[in-house]
């Protein structure tokens, strides 16, 4: 790899954070609006259900987003701020579907320690100011003036600096907030403050509540006519107001969302950490608070925000567990729970570890994540492209062609499948039994190649072979009339469909056929000046027997041409320039608009926007999809038409948005398709490969698949073994019954097609499982799981004792065969030579697989080094190590053979926190640290100095703004040696907002390339809500910001293909470069994902 | 846990089903047949220029809220001495007008009488403040021009001086 670095998202981030209901697109829609930290998400609520609007990109972390609406506004305005201390206000502009940017700006302040429990962000109910928490000990306050417009922000100093949580109060002449903090004594109270915007300054409030809850952590403003507070604590609910006091106790929990029912105030939901659903009730005469209430109504995912939609519906998010849309039920279901969950939405997050695997063996990569946490924990299985499903094959060989047939006209299933060869044609035919049988069409010749058939009108087939078309009925398999071709010349190509034929001969004579009742009528001939290649006529426009057009692949002066049916005039002439002739061509429709597609004979395919009445060509983008002639053929799947391009890599052409896609099929090469859906197996396919038919179903168009398995535990460390076919992880169950017990750590075996746990090993108590590795050792050829634990107990700040367990797996059980303590946490392993290298606490260890007199093994410690704060994360390569610290960033290491010693070589001496490390190439270390940074840095060898040599230059920088948590080298696409993308070395990782990404180490020339790309596609694609995009992915934590370097941001130059053709024209003129060459190569970076 | 979970609901049914009668409903999801997410979300992508509109990028006043409030105080002190006697009430006052005024413009429509019995008690306590804010030579002044004793702690002539105003 190199240190050309492309960054990439193959799954966006799924963690919902924040989520809102209001009338933001219209002042009569409804919208639920989602923030997945680093997008947000409009849907629109109908009487239908919840339907997805828009997906936004933010350019920033989003750390609160509300909903406002100013005076004499007819909709709600978006408030965003995010985690970089940049705020903007949105409106959707219903006319052009746009965000509009109302107001934003910096609220970042040169002094000031940021807060310890995140930023608040919270709009005065009256709309006469903003407040933001963003430092300890300042309450910057933005005011509105009486024009709704945003005026000049300004700090006040709050007295209380550990501030838990601060709202504003309703119904209050003067803004007010409630302040929930806590004291040096650690005991919380809650106050009120006035805020007074002439003198820019805190007047004392209304009422104050000293000692409330010991867990006290939410503040809930009530609306009028109550108003007050709700504080929510973990064994108290209280309702506080300048006149009134009412307290409930609650069963021990930790509130973590909540959500208002009613308007005025007197419903909510609370969700807590264990994902139960509490309805908090104020009862109350009039205006006079009486009493609370609150009710269990039954589990949901651990949410981390509730938002009440409608008519008993609820969203609930979830950055644990899959976020859901759920519905309150008046009555308990059997299991006495009133909470029906209607529809769950994947969440991945947060991936704490995960592995890349090739379970099928087919050569495409499967990465399988430690996802969600608490009793939301699972397993994911992810996997790129379509899989077929295969329910049945047969070994066939030299198949040239294949077409499905229908035994009536009016039939809804297919019957037969036509298998042309080189010298015979074979037709197959489901039987009673369900099985595929070979069978016979009188009126067909079988002699011979067929080159195309087809269904007609009437109960009628069509085959056409070289020398003629024949017009068979398709109940009495009789053949009803034939066509011959000109002696001397045999036809080349034909196409057909439901009523006309269109074929070419030799010498470039084009005919057109019609087909009637028992009769072929000879229309129209033409003559061409070249051969033809490829022909089409697929009906798709508004009769679907018939097409007035046709499309036409030409040798020689390599062109594509549009003529009219009947009359087979020219209309248009497109020339494809290059030498490489068209071999498919395919009139096709998707979502309304008609494109000509047409792949060659290079693996390449170009498409066209087609325009019914003129014909004319115009939108000509060009892809690669391998390197082998395609074939088009279109198929229906969940009633929706896509076309499937057989060729050495298979693919499925899709559209969604009104926007091609292009997604792998997960077979090697196949050199034809066409649909088979009969009633013993309905939307199946046939596909021939390799010397072999095959009959399966296709997955859901779709790019990523998304396998889940519930675990009720949090998976915390996860590693496949090739040999025993398993998975091994290490989990962690939480106790919910009493807080006395301890967590329970366990490793489990599980098998990797089932995905069953197949057998358990129980940690001691309070020992809990830190890292796990599958490994052989020099001289044993067994293989090998081994873990690294730590035991945390409750008194000690870091752990000072561990273990390493070596298993073996026999009979699908985990034997314990050696186990060797240590003196910390074991927090890494890999393994080094044939050995088992450990980072221990501040120290590496190395330890050798030592054979007993008695024949049983052990662990012995060889070699060590320390000078670790913490060594976190280890990866090696040869002889070098790799060390990822606590704070002190990324050291490389040496183990030296003869002198049995590990030594440090260089290490990079900033100090950053690493949360992951992987090695790139033998001299480029990729690292990410804790505020959301990826780094590179590069070993010195030609230094000319011991300190130049000793010293990681660090040559690439980016802010990623994920957590990322794992790096492993891998790819979640299929590679194909001789395609361009499958040059490119990728590493995946993972990140806590589920997010799955690619780093793609690219070729210097393509990186420059690609730069220029990005630095124009900056001007063109704008920030939303004037967010910059280049401060956004600059290097950013404490000490230091600087610019992004040697990294490509690819999820912006990817949103070229997004672009309305007006500026990929604008992008085209700027770089110099044709608009199809930049689609192609941007195109061929979305394969990497 | 699940055992819990369910066991609880059951026994307290009848309470829940009451407390969730009538949940609001303007129509929505009233579909007995929910469509679930047909096809995938557009990616918005953002070709218009998003820069705020004229002074609507805020920036934050640079006065460091220390001199800020000196200042403030400063202002007050010198209001003190001007006016005398009745500093504390006259200074709120004031404030209390141009906040209303404030309020007016932003419309902010409430019961008025909650409104004074909320800043009655403020009110106190912001005298009680400021006059922790004078230094105690100002004290003094004030506790002569009153016609008190100047002698004592500054917490003596701080309760003094309440007594004798309030």
């Amino acid at each position: 790899m190199s240190i050309w670095n492309y960054v990439v998202t193959a799954h966006k981030p799924t963690n919902v954070t924040h989520s809102c209901v209001g009338n933001f697109t219209s002042p009569q829609e409804l919208n639920l609006i989602i923030a997945k930290c680093t997008r947000i998400e409009i849907h629109l609520l109908t009487p239908q259900g919840l339907q997805p609007m828009l997906d936004v990109p933010i350019y920033g972390r989003i750390a609160t987003l509300e909903l406002f609406r100013p005076h004499g506004e007819t909709q709600d305005f978006l408030f965003i701020a995010t985690e970089r201390y940049k705020f903007c206000v949105l409106q959707w502009d219903s006319e052009t579907s746009e965000l509009v940017t109302r107001a934003m700006g910096d609220v970042s302040d040169r002094i000031g320690r940021p807060t310890d429990n995140g930023q608040i962000g919270i709009i005065d109910p009256d709309c006469r100011l903003i407040g933001l928490h963003l430092y300890d000990g300042l309450f910057k306050v933005i005011p509105f003036d009486n024009k709704g417009l945003l005026k000049e922000a300004f700090n006040i100093r709050l007295e209380e600096l550990q501030v838990l949580d601060i709202k504003f109060l309703y119904g209050c002449p003067k803004p007010t907030i409630v302040v929930l903090y806590q004291d040096n004594k650690d005991a919380r109270h809650v106050k009120t403050y006035e805020v007074a915007l002439k003198d820019k300054d805190f007047v004392e409030g209304p009422w104050s509540q000293n000692n409330v809850d010991n867990g006290a952590n939410l503040l809930i403003p009530v609306p009028p006519p109550l108003c007050g507070v709700l504080i929510i604590g973990e064994e108290t609910i209280v309702y506080c107001s300048a006149n009134a006091f009412k307290a409930i106790p609650i069963r021990p929990s930790i509130t973590k969302a909540y959500g208002r029912v009613d308007a005025d105030g007197s419903r909510y939901l609370l969700g807590d950490h264990a994902g139960l659903l509490h309805l908090l009730v104020i009862t109350h005469e009039k205006e006079k608070v009486t009493g609370l209430k609150i009710e269990l109504l039954g589990e949901t995912s651990i949410a981390s925000t509730i938002s009440y939609l409608d008519n008993a519906f609820v969203f609930i998010g979830s950055s644990y567990g899959d976020s859901q849309l759920i519905k309150l039920n008046i009555q308990p279901d059997s299991k006495g729970s009133y909470v029906e969950v209607l529809e769950r939405y994947v969440n991945l997050g947060p991936i704490v570890d995960f592995c890349v695997v090739d379970l099928e063996r087919q050569g495409q990569g499967q990465v399988v994540t430690c996802s969600g946490a608490y009793k939301d924990g699972s397993l994911r299985i992810v996997r790129n492209g379509i899989g077929i499903n295969e329910q049945a094959s047969v070994e066939l060989q030299g198949i040239k062609g294949m077409w499905s047939l229908r035994s009536s006209t009016d039939d809804p299933y297919d019957t037969f499948l036509v298998v042309s060869f080189i010298s015979e044609t074979r037709i197959l035919a489901m039987n009673l039994e369900d099985e595929l049988e070979e069978t016979e069409i009188e009126g067909f010749c079988s002699q011979v190649q067929t080159l195309f058939c087809h269904d007609a009108v009437y109960n009628q087939l069509v085959q056409v072979t070289s020398s003629s078309i024949r017009l068979v009925s398709s109940t009495t398999r009789e053949l009803r009339n034939e066509w011959n071709a000109p002696s001397g010349y045999s036809i080349n190509v034909a196409t057909a469909n439901a009523t006309q034929v269109l074929l070419a001969t030799g010498g470039g004579h084009l005919v057109y056929l019609e087909i009637g009742d028992g009769i072929l009528t000879e229309v129209k001939h033409a003559q061409l000046e070249y051969e033809i290649s490829c022909l089409d006529i697929n009906p798709i426009g508004e009769n679907p027997h018939y097409s007035q057009l046709a499309a036409v692949g030409m040798w020689t002066d390599i062109s594509i041409r549009i003529f009219s049916l009947p009359d087979l005039n020219l209309i248009t002439k497109e020339h494809l320039g290059g030498e490489i002739i068209p071999r498919s061509v395919l009139l096709c429709a998707f979502e309304g608009i008609s494109y000509l597609l047409c792949a060659l004979g290079d693996g390449h395919l170009l498409n066209f926007l087609l325009n019914m009445e003129s014909g004319e060509l115009t939108d000509r983008k060009k892809v690669s999809l391998g390197t082998q002639p395609i074939t088009l053929r279109t198929f229906s799947s969940k009633s929706t038409t896509h076309v499937f391009a057989a060729s050495d890599r298979p693919t499925v052409i899709y559209s969604s948005n009104k926007k091609l896609l292009y997604s792998n099929v997960n077979l090697k090469e196949v050199s034809h398709m066409c649909q088979f859906n009969t009633a013993a197996f309905p939307d199946s396919l046939a596909i021939a490969k390799e010397g072999e038919l095959t009959i399966g179903t296709i997955d859901d168009i779709q790019k990523l698949h998304i396998r889940s398995i519930p675990l009720g535990e949090q998976a915390r460390r996860i590693c496949h073994q090739e040999q025993s076919r398993t998975f091994a992880i290490c989990s962690q169950k939480y106790s919910q019954s009493s807080a006395e017990e301890s967590d329970v750590h366990f490793i489990r075996l599980l098998d990797d097609q089932t995905f069953e746990i197949i057998s358990t090993y129980a940690l001691d108590t309070f020992e809990c499982g830190c890292s796990i590795l599958g490994c052989s050792f020099s001289d044993d050829n067994n293989v090998y799981y081994c873990v690294g634990t730590a035991y945390v107990l409750p008194e000690e700040n870091e752990p000072t004792k561990g273990r390493i367990l070596v298993f073996l797996v026999e009979d699908g059980k985990l034997q314990l065969i050696a186990e060797k303590e240590t003196k910390g946490a074991v927090y890494s392993l890999n393994a080094f030579n044939g050995k088992l290298l450990a980072a221990i606490n501040q120290k590496i260890q190395l330890y050798k697989w030592m054979l007993r007199d008695d024949g049983s093994r052990e662990l012995q410690s060889e070699c060590g080094h320390h000078g670790h704060i913490l060594a976190l994360y280890v990866q090696t390569h040869g002889d070098f190590i790799v060390v990822g610290d606590l704070m002190k960033s990324i050291s490389l290491l040496i183990y030296k053979h003869e002198e049995g010693a590990i030594e440090e070589r260089a290490r990079d001496y900033s100090a950053n926190w690493m949360t992951g490390v992987e090695i790139l190439d033998d001299d480029t270390y990729l690292g990410a640290e804790n505020n959301y940074n990826l780094f590179t840095v590069r070993k010195n060898s030609e230094g000319a100095t011991d300190e130049e040599r000793g010293r990681l230059e660090v040559v690439g920088e980016y802010h990623l703004g994920e957590f990322v948590n794992r790096f492993r080298h891998g790819s979640l696409v299929m590679r194909l040696p001789d395609s361009d993308v499958g040059q490119i070395p990728t590493v995946i990782f993972g990140s806590v907002n589920g997010v799955i990404g690619v780093i793609a180490s690219l070729p210097h020339d393509q990186y420059v390339f690609l730069e220029k790309l990005q630095s124009n596609m900056r001007k063109v694609i704008k920030g939303v809500g004037g967010l910059s995009h280049e401060h956004w992915r600059s290097f950013y934590n404490e000490k230091k910001t600087v610019d992004a370097r040697n990294f490509l941001d690819g999820d912006l130059i990817e949103s070229f293909l997004d672009l309305s053709r007006g500026r990929m024209d604008e992008i085209s003129k700027a770089m110099g470069v044709s608009v199809e060459e930049l689609c192609k190569r941007v195109e061929e970076l979305t394969r990497l994902h | 846990m699940e055992g819990s979970s369910s066991a609880q609901p059951s026994a307290s049914s009848p309470a829940a089903s009451k407390l969730l009668a009538n949940l609001p409903s303007r129509g929505l999801f009233s579909s007995t047949v929910l469509s679930s997410n047909p096809g995938g979300m557009r990616v918005y992508v953002c070709e218009h220029d998003t820069s705020p509109p004229d002074g609507q990028l805020i920036k934050t006043n640079q006065q460091n809220i220390l001199i800020r409030s000196l200042m403030l105080r400063k202002q007050r002190g010198e209001s003190t001495s001007k006016n005398g006697k009745g500093v504390t009430t006259g200074e709120g006052s004031r404030k209390r007008t141009s906040e209303r005024l404030l309020d007016n413009g932003a419309s902010a429509k409430r019961p008025s009488n909650q409104a004074s019995s909320r800043q009655d008690g403020s009110n106190a306590k912001i005298a009680d403040r400021d006059l922790h804010t004078l230094t105690v030579e100002r004290l003094r002044a004030l506790l002569k021009e009153r016609g008190l004793s100047p002698r004592g702690k500054k917490d003596e002539l701080i309760s003094r001086l309440k007594n004798g105003t309030s």
